[in-house]
């Protein structure tokens, strides 16, 4: 089972870093090795807002398959709709993948109304 | 046949009573829109949410030939001693009618008094002038 297509209502990303290690000397120079070639752990942060409860179950049922955070998975092109620059940004970015970071969280905004939050981080 | 209706075809009832010396009412239906617009558009779009109703009435503070007052049971919910203040129990059943002949219009509900005010000034008549918050569904709606 997919990642629910459904489109967000917002949307935040942040970019995430390459995989750097950085060491300080005591006389304070810095010494940095760069130990990859992709950037990575960059996190998503999408709200579905007002959303049918049937909806709202597909995420769960979404993270159920993926074993919560275990296993990564790809976002359909939905999630990244309204932005109007190159999608790959909130996509796979050389061997990235999304995994969850955390458990979706659903409110229930009336009967049978429903607003989720996914928060979700890239990894390699 | 055709009908405007005007101030005299009002009626306000509590409790399936006919309050006297009613000067004015009005009715609010209210519906909280929840937002759905996606990030993929341009116009908003919205799905419903909850409804609810509200209202106010001003009446003559006004004393019958028994001696009882018109607005009693309604200054009661809240003007009252103690020290529990306003239970659940505290509802009243309010009529909005409007006549045409044998035929009523009506719509009824169960309210919270959530405000009451009366006082008194160098020469007016003394109105009370209270705004209820309807609770649950309306019992009756025959306007169309």
């Amino acid at each position: 089972m997919p990642f629910p297509t459904l489109t967000p209502t917002s949307r935040q990303f942040e970019a995430g870093d390459f995989p750097v290690k950085t060491y300080k000397a005591q006389s304070g120079a810095e010494v940095r090795i760069l130990y990859g070639t992709d950037r990575t752990s960059m996190t998503l942060s999408l709200s579905f807002a007002n959303i049918t409860d049937a909806n709202a179950q597909l995420f769960v049922d979404h993270y159920d398959e993926t074993k919560g955070t275990f296993n990564t998975f790809d976002l359909p092109t939905e999630a990244v709709q309204g932005w109007s620059g190159t999608t790959a940004t909130f996509q796979t970015i050389g061997d990235n993948k999304w995994r969850y970071a955390s458990a979706p969280s659903i409110a229930n905004v009336r009967p049978g109304t429903s607003t989720v939050t996914v928060n979700l981080i890239g990894v390699l | 046949m055709a009908k405007v209706y005007t101030g005299r075809d009002g009626v306000m009832q509590l409790g399936g009573t006919t309050l006297a010396k009613v000067v004015s009412f009005s009715l609010q239906a209210n519906l909280e829109t929840l937002e759905t617009t996606t990030l993929n558009e341009n116009i908003r779009s919205y799905t419903p949410g909850i409804s609810g109703y509200s209202g106010s009435a001003t009446l003559l503070y006004y004393k019958d030939d028994n001696d009882d007052i018109n607005t009693t049971d309604l200054l009661n919910k809240l003007y009252k001693t103690g020290t529990t203040g306003v239970s659940s129990s505290d509802t009243v059943e309010l009529t909005f009618r409007w006549v045409d002949g044998t035929d009523n219009n009506d719509i009824k509900l169960t309210a919270y008094i959530t405000s009451a005010s009366i006082g008194a000034s160098t020469g007016d008549i003394v109105r009370a002038e209270i705004s209820f918050q309807g609770t649950g569904a309306l019992s009756t709606v025959t306007i169309s």
